[in-house]
């Protein structure tokens, strides 16, 4: 029996559970338009993952990466979850640095 | 270089991505809960068996995060059920058990409020239907 599957399998259940108050938060805080931002950060732990030597360690820093990029695709949606009423809809948030260019690119959601 | 973290990213986001789609349009169609909660459980339970039965870790890996991920999206169902009943997601008039929401909560809608473009502004009940 291998057990390191089923355990990543369930330590990535915990790490997927932090991207739901991740995505409120940062749509919040910061708004959609720092999705760029999100990803890319995703991107890069995924790209760390490849330099780390201990496979349980990798495996978390991977799974970490891929909610990132993941929780770039859902801020559009949640913002318009907030305007909807059905989330705190906050008007003062934190403007992403070069936001006009971002206004302009078509925000991911699958 | 050490790729098991990047198969792990990648069976993350890709079983995220399967269990967002297919849960939404299994429950839109379905006419009952019990049944894709069944066969969910069911491929998630032998994947898992998949997972413990690999002696490559890779894979392993891979087949346990698509486990756990598939009988997530088992219970998905119910709380996509439920997303129905509040129009948080729209009913399918089609669909004899959606059709019952439909009559039983008023808050149903056929309408996917969230398929939109933000404004970046409060949207009023009104605006959040003819904004569409």
């Amino acid at each position: 029996m291998n057990y390191f599957g089923l355990l990543t399998g369930i330590s990535t259940l915990f790490i997927i559970g932090l991207g739901f108050p991740l995505v409120i938060h940062s749509e919040r805080i910061l708004g959609y338009l720092w999705w760029p931002y999100m990803l890319g950060l995703g991107l890069v732990l995924v790209a760390v993952s490849l330099f780390i030597q201990a496979d349980w360690l990798a495996v978390s820093v991977g799974v970490l990466g891929a909610t990132f990029a993941w929780g770039s695709t859902e801020l559009k949606e949640q913002a318009v979850r907030a305007e909807l009423g059905w989330y705190p809809l906050n008007s003062n948030r934190i403007k992403s640095p070069f936001e006009n260019l971002i206004r302009k690119w078509k925000a991911p959601h699958l | 270089m050490n790729p098991i973290g990047v198969v792990a990213a990648l069976a993350t986001f890709l079983s995220v991505w399967f269990g967002h789609v297919s849960v939404r349009k299994v429950e839109f169609i379905s006419a009952t809960i019990w049944i894709p909660t069944t066969i969910f459980t069911t491929l998630g339970l032998i994947v898992g068996f998949l997972s413990l039965s690999t002696a490559n870790r890779p894979l392993s890996v891979a087949l346990g995060i698509l486990s756990i991920t598939l009988l997530i999206d088992a219970l998905e169902f119910r709380r996509q059920q439920n997303r129905v009943k509040k129009g948080h997601a729209p009913a399918n008039p089609n669909n004899p058990r959606h059709a019952r929401i439909l009559q039983e909560y008023a808050s149903a809608t056929t309408q996917d409020l969230l398929k939109r473009d933000p404004t970046e502004q409060v949207l009023s009940a009104e605006q959040a239907q003819t904004t569409l």
